[in-house]
């Protein structure tokens, strides 16, 4: 599939060396919601879950001290700036490298928290983060070894597709499937939610929610099925 | 098995690291019966093996010619008309260097050798970007990392 059947009207292009960015209405689009989105949590404040106690009728606020308030929001600025980022880059290196970038902010704005279950599944996520740069690598590298190239406007060009660039493929899906917690490797990343802190949290699913729509447009255009 | 019981298993964190890591093995053997179709449209052009040594040339094999900020070496690029100046320091080569090469025939393969200036040249002048983001996940590891190390033990509340 050609870049202008997925991604609309090619718009322009922003030069870089060899990393050329791309400009379609869809990338566009996807872009300037994560910087609304991004916006919108750098001024936003923190919910507060509200708890019933056990044996009386007081209520227990769970809150958000003020030192992990500043370092949660920095984190999840940089996870917006970074999802931006991915959703404009016309590199598949660049992109698996703001993946990446993502997946380790994502750890980072629930380390701050003081719910143990919690950390414990965010240690869980790390892990899983750690082992899935193997195949995003591995995949971006496989990716440049068949193509020979890693820009997505040249990749688009090619005219044949080979078994080498499928499998790159499969191994840059399974690592963005480790790295942004989708199915069937969901359950870290559900635990993770469980904390107070609300517009930060949802930066981790919304950062995972634009990579994947993303990614697919990358394979599509990669492996051109139809 | 039932398919709940299976959704139920996965839906413990300890067991995801696990799940993932069989499927990625499975994924990595499958690979091995993949036939390898190498695109090397893009690999720089070498000269033919032993020929650099046998010229008695002291950057064997790693010699790509050019002259700093006047003559381009031999390097390759996917864009090259964003990269007007590329290929000019390819050949440069430290005071230290330079004398190091002037008295032995065996500079480019010897341990400290660098070839010229080709690898930060691709890296900073083609791939610029891609080096400002691997330190930005280096730094942002290292802000998590210290600021969980700071405030989880030396500034640490109890309550």
């Amino acid at each position: 599939m050609d870049i202008a059947t997925l991604g609309g009207q090619l718009l322009g292009q922003i030069p870089l060396g060899d990393i050329v960015l791309y400009l379609t209405p869809f990338n566009l689009f996807m872009f300037v919601g994560a910087l609304i989105f991004t916006t919108l949590i750098a001024i936003s404040r923190t919910e507060t879950q509200v708890e019933a106690e056990f044996g009386s009728l007081n209520d227990n606020e769970v809150k958000v001290g003020l030192k992990e308030f500043k370092i949660r929001r920095f984190l999840a600025v940089v996870c917006g700036l970074a999802t931006a980022g991915a959703m404009i880059t016309g590199d598949v290196f660049n992109f698996t490298l703001l993946v990446a970038l993502i997946g380790i902010l994502n750890i980072g704005i629930v380390s701050a928290v003081k719910q143990i279950d919690v950390l414990n599944a965010a240690f869980q996520y790390g892990l899983i983060a750690m082992i899935a740069s193997l195949p995003l690598f591995g995949g971006a590298a496989i990716i440049l070894a068949s193509t020979g190239t890693l820009s997505i406007l040249e990749i688009a060009q090619l005219s044949f597709t080979t078994p080498m660039m499928f499998f790159a493929s499969l191994l840059l899906i399974l690592g963005i499937a480790g790295e942004t917690g989708i199915a069937p490797f969901y359950a870290t990343k559900a635990e993770m939610f469980r904390t107070p802190g609300s517009p930060f949290i949802i930066i981790i699913h919304l950062s995972s929610l634009l990579v994947i729509v993303r990614a697919i447009e990358i394979l599509l255009i990669i492996n051109k099925p139809f | 098995m039932k398919l709940g019981r299976l959704w139920n298993s996965l839906a413990n964190p300890k067991r995801i690291p696990r799940v993932f890591s069989i499927i990625l093995g499975v994924i990595l053997l499958t690979g091995f019966l993949i036939p390898m179709a190498l695109n090397d449209n893009q690999l720089y052009p070498r000269p033919v093996p032993q020929e650099q040594i046998n010229q008695g040339n002291p950057l064997a094999p790693y010699d790509r010619g050019g002259e700093v900020l006047k003559e381009p070496g031999i390097v390759k690029s996917q864009y090259p008309q964003n990269e007007p100046n590329l290929g000019k320091i390819t050949s440069y080569l430290t005071p230290i260097a330079i004398s190091v090469k002037n008295s032995t025939i065996y500079y480019g393969t010897s341990i400290y050798s660098s070839p010229g200036g080709l690898i930060d040249e691709i890296l900073y002048y083609t791939r610029g970007f891609d080096t400002v983001l691997e330190s930005t996940i280096l730094i942002m590891a290292f802000v998590i990392a210290s600021w969980v190390a700071l405030n989880f033990t030396m500034r640490r509340e109890d309550e």
